[in-house]
């Protein structure tokens, strides 16, 4: 099954190089978070991954996508195996167990099963050629996604569990949603919530609640959003300049080479670098819409929809977070926060999106 | 393709279109946020990560020295360090609490104090958590520079008292500055936590010995540990005061007052300036270099004996026998005295039907002005005084500043009483009754006096006439044209009646007179000795005790030389017995030293022991 000549339109090469932007803006904030400090290690370390990242996409993009949506089966159970496995040898890191050591290599099992989930729930939709989908399909789905999301939970890590919901909600708006199911959703949803309040920790409850007051707390919860906001916005037009942020470098910024490496893009680039990153993730938005709009049948469409709404959710909670506007949850921006699951995760997401736009003719 | 593939795909494509709205609307609010956090609210945000980065310190100014009136060194500064608790940067306040409590020894209680208090202070505002730290806790906070980078120390340099309590009330003693004295903005330069003058002449000098802090400001990480410094502005200290005192006459008068309770108070009669000014008990004002205990303040105001107080101007006590150098010269003035005027003295005299008594109950025989005032009789005064009237003796009595306060520049004078009618009707509301004017004849009755009015007034009586005002600085850096002027008062006493009684005075002292203890080979001293009788002698024969608050008060005013006067000195020993017998030695020792200083000195420091104690 190689690359057919005749039934590929070529990479979409704006894509890629939106891609490599945003993975060079990433690394070249880390250096500036880390150079000279006792996090130092992590640039290299993230431009290595980023290199396998980028021969990930290669891989991903050589073999026609329909091979995966077939395998997809057996990666969805090895995923779910691994998850598992975490919750019984992972690593406890930041209160979170997500951590799975390979000997000499750590990784996070969840971030690649958020991109299986989607192959799985995508190939289980577009199987059903019905005009809207059914009860049954809504459930069967749900559980697709609710089985390694539950298990996420349990490994402590909500934030990345909370990022199969916006996966489900697109793909199943695609499937198609009758007005009563949409009820019934909402009801779960709204049932969900307390019972999910209750299941927060203090810590993720604070998190919440100093969003709505970041200064009633400065010292303990707020103070992350605080520091973050003074970042950003003392950025101003232009920004400070390479390594000369001071909330940056001078460690003000709380995890500022991973949740919060846009607080120090945002205040070395100011708005101008700010909103050119925005404007990338925005060309990458748009790309995958074509995508998903051109691609040959259901299933493209609804994998390129499903790395969509994985990866709008990931930018508007991590940026959000960045600008104070919403709650701290440990989210990786897309592309560039350091972290080589998050970035080998999406990298394949991507190239199976480019993939689809490859192989968009019907033949 | 069927037909409803075909319809599916449209469906499918129709809703794809409203993937395009969260895409839009996510940037936008986004952007819209990033516009208001960096353009709107860009400089205020820029402002605040300055703030983070900059820690100031303020490099506390030290305050000008003080130097006696031969360059001597009296005060000083030394260095120190307080512990600082930057509670911005205390990331984990229990943690740093246990450190503080463990490693640097302080008390838990006094921490929770201090925080509590401060809860309104900005954070990034320092706490001192201990003052005057030893070499021990220094080295502890040196060494955890860096995982405890919230504790800091703040250098301030300290004032030191070079002889410990002497001339303590002349210098007076420094501390923080009270809530009561910023809100009556007493020193309106001072801001919370300053260190001010409390007394003395530190407070009096307080803007001219008070130096311009400095500061630096040193850039900061997040764990306010120090990446680099930004500038310096360094503290310029206080301006250098020079005072009148003398500090060998000062030694002299404070080791003739060892063990007693009184003043001693020496000045150039022709300047006013002040060389050397005892009140005993003092206190060491050291201790307050440092933050006084509770404990401390506690003994040092409910001491029987009042240290903290300067009796030679704020305390008032009856002048007795001295008071009649002012009948004197009232007499003289007003023609109530005359060349002739001879007053028959048997011990006792009768006035508005009751027995008025001479100290000599033998009596003094047919006594004139001269011979009144040498041997100090009644009698002679009760006669004169009658015959002035109070009206006139309270007019020439304010005319040599009796009643007022003397303008000295140290904080908290007293102006003592110089009764008249019209006082007793204002003050008490009763009139006048003739007898108190026999009474205060002597300088008994209602009339006080604080030893430095009296000292002004013979020190204008041994010049001929000119009311200078007491002072005690001599030159001041920092003061426009170095020194102060001080303003004086032309006398209308006739130096024809001032000669007069300054031979009384010669004659009380150099012949059989009074204070013929004060007397100097040598020397033209001239004096007047004061007894004040706290209880009669037959009250204190009932009570049949003999303790020490019933003895007598014990005055000697003189001066020396008689024709070309240069020291006048006034003793004050509280319930000291006879002004003749205690306070007349006294003041002999003064000018002794002032005139013989240099061949007593080596006898006189082996009376001062080199560590004295904090209170006599």
């Amino acid at each position: 099954m190689s690359v057919e000549r005749r039934s590929t339109g070529g990479i979409d090469w704006l894509w890629l190089l939106a891609l490599v932007c945003l993975t060079a803006a990433g690394l070249a904030a880390i250096y500036s978070a880390t150079e000279g400090t006792s996090l130092s290690g992590y640039f290299q370390r993230q431009a290595v991954y980023a290199l396998a990242a980028l021969a990930l996409l290669l891989v991903v993009l050589y073999f026609d996508y329909h091979l995966y949506s077939d395998l997809v089966v057996f990666g969805y159970f090895a995923g779910i195996v691994l998850l598992v496995l975490v919750l019984f040898f992972g690593k406890t890191i930041h209160s979170t167990k997500s951590w799975l050591s390979l000997g000499f290599l750590g990784f996070q099992p969840s971030e690649f099963m958020k991109v299986i989930v989607i192959v799985a729930l995508a190939r289980y939709y577009a199987s059903v050629d019905r005009e809207r989908l059914g009860l049954a399909h809504l459930l069967t789905g749900g559980g697709i996604v609710l089985v390694p999301m539950l298990l996420v939970v349990l490994q402590g890590d909500l934030g990345t569990a909370m990022t199969y919901v916006p996966l489900y909600a697109a793909l199943s708006f695609l499937g198609g949603l009758r007005r009563k199911h949409v009820l019934v959703l909402a009801l779960a949803a709204v049932v969900a919530l307390p019972a999910g309040w209750m299941m927060l920790r203090d810590y993720q409850r604070g998190r919440i609640q100093t969003v709505l007051d970041p200064s009633r707390d400065p010292h303990n919860l707020g103070y992350q959003t605080i520091q973050s906001k003074i970042a950003v916005g003392s950025g101003m037009f232009l920004g400070k300049g390479f390594k000369q942020g001071s909330q940056g470098q001078f460690g003000f910024l709380p995890a500022r080479h991973t949740d919060f490496i846009f607080a120090v893009l945002a205040e070395e680039w100011g708005f101008v670098g700010s909103i050119a990153v925005l404007g990338l993730f925005t060309v990458v938005s748009f790309q995958m819409l074509r995508a998903a709009r051109e691609a040959k049948e259901r299933l493209g469409t609804m994998i390129v929809a499903g790395v969509l709404a994985l990866f709008l959710f990931h930018v508007f909670i991590n940026v959000g977070m960045a600008v104070g506007l919403l709650p701290i949850a440990g989210i990786p921006l897309p592309l560039m926060s350091a972290g080589g699951s998050a970035l080998l995760a999406f990298y394949a997401g991507m190239g199976l999106c480019l993939n689809i736009r490859m192989r968009r003719y019907v033949n | 393709m069927s037909q409803i593939d075909e319809v599916n795909r449209q469906l499918l494509q129709q809703r794809l279109r409203w993937l395009y709205l969260p895409v839009i609307v996510i940037f936008l609010l986004l952007a819209a946020r990033l516009w208001q956090l960096q353009i709107i609210q860009g400089a205020g945000f820029a402002e605040q990560a300055e703030r983070n980065r900059v820690r100031q310190v303020t490099l506390v100014a030290p305050r000008g020295t003080i130097l006696d009136r031969n360059h001597t060194p009296l005060v000083e500064n030394r260095p120190s360090y307080n512990i600082l608790l930057y509670r911005e940067f205390a990331k984990d306040l229990a943690r740093t609490g246990s450190f503080l409590v463990e490693k640097l020894g302080i008390d838990p209680g006094d921490l929770e104090g201090i925080l509590k208090r401060s809860r309104s202070t900005p954070l990034y505002r320092p706490l001192v958590v201990k003052e005057d730290v030893g070499m021990e806790e220094i080295s502890v906070v040196e060494a955890h520079r860096l995982d405890h980078a919230e504790i800091q120390l703040g250098p301030q340099p300290r004032r030191l008292y070079r002889y410990g309590g002497l001339a303590a009330h002349v210098l007076g003693y420094v501390g923080e500055v009270s809530d009561g004295e910023l809100q009556a903005a007493v020193f309106p330069e001072a801001a919370a936590g300053d260190i001010v003058g409390k007394s003395g002449a530190e407070r009096f000098y307080n803007k001219l010995l008070t130096g311009k802090d400095g500061r630096k400001r040193v850039l900061v990480d997040s764990l306010g540990r120090e990446t680099g410094l930004m500038d310096r502005v360094e503290a310029q200290i206080g301006g250098e005061l020079k005072l009148t005192l003398d500090l060998n006459l000062q030694l002299t008068a404070e080791a003739l007052l060892r063990d007693k309770v009184g003043v001693i108070v020496a000045m150039d009669p022709r300047s006013g300036e002040i060389l050397a000014m005892a009140s005993s008990p003092a206190f060491d004002p050291n201790r307050f270099a440092s933050r006084l205990s509770p404990a401390e303040w506690e003994d040092l105001l409910s001491h029987p004996e009042h240290p903290l107080q300067n009796r030679a101007i704020q305390n008032a006590y009856p002048p007795g026998s001295i008071f009649k150098l002012i009948v004197a010269e009232a007499g003289l003035a007003s023609g109530a005295v005359e060349d002739f005027t001879r007053v028959h003295c048997s011990g006792a005299a009768s006035y508005y039907d009751h027995t008025f008594r001479c100290w000599a109950s033998g009596g003094h025989g047919l006594v004139d002005l001269g011979t009144a005032i040498s041997r100090s009789c009644n009698i002679f005064f009760y006669e004169i005084g009658r015959r002035i009237g109070i009206e006139k003796l309270a007019d020439h009595a304010g005319l040599l500043g009796l009643g007022q306060r003397t303008g000295v520049d140290l904080p908290g004078e007293k102006a003592g009483v110089m009764p008249s009618p019209e006082w007793k009707r204002r003050v008490r509301g009763t009139k006048w009754y003739a007898g108190e004017t026999i009474s205060v004849s002597i300088g008994q009755g209602a009339v006080t006096t604080t030893p430095i009015q009296l000292l002004r007034a013979v020190s204008a009586l041994a010049t001929g006439g000119r009311l200078v005002t007491p002072h005690i600085l001599l030159s001041a850096e920092g003061m426009p044209g170095g020194r102060p002027a001080w303003p004086e008062k032309q006398l209308a006493v006739a130096e024809e009646n001032a000669r007069k009684i300054r031979e009384g005075m010669w004659a009380g002292v150099n012949e059989w007179g009074t204070g013929n203890k004060a007397a100097v080979s040598g020397l033209d001293v001239c004096g007047k000795t004061g007894t004040v009788q706290v209880m009669s002698a037959e009250r204190k024969k009932e009570l049949a005790k003999d303790v020490r608050e019933y003895e007598n008060h014990s005055w000697f005013v003189g001066f020396a030389n008689r024709d070309n006067p240069e020291i006048a000195v006034v003793v004050f020993v509280e319930h000291g017995g006879g002004g003749g017998a205690v306070s007349a030695p006294l003041a002999r020792e003064i000018f002794e030293s002032y005139y013989f200083g240099e061949q007593r000195r080596t006898l006189l420091t082996s009376l001062v022991p080199p560590d004295r104690e904090e209170e006599r």
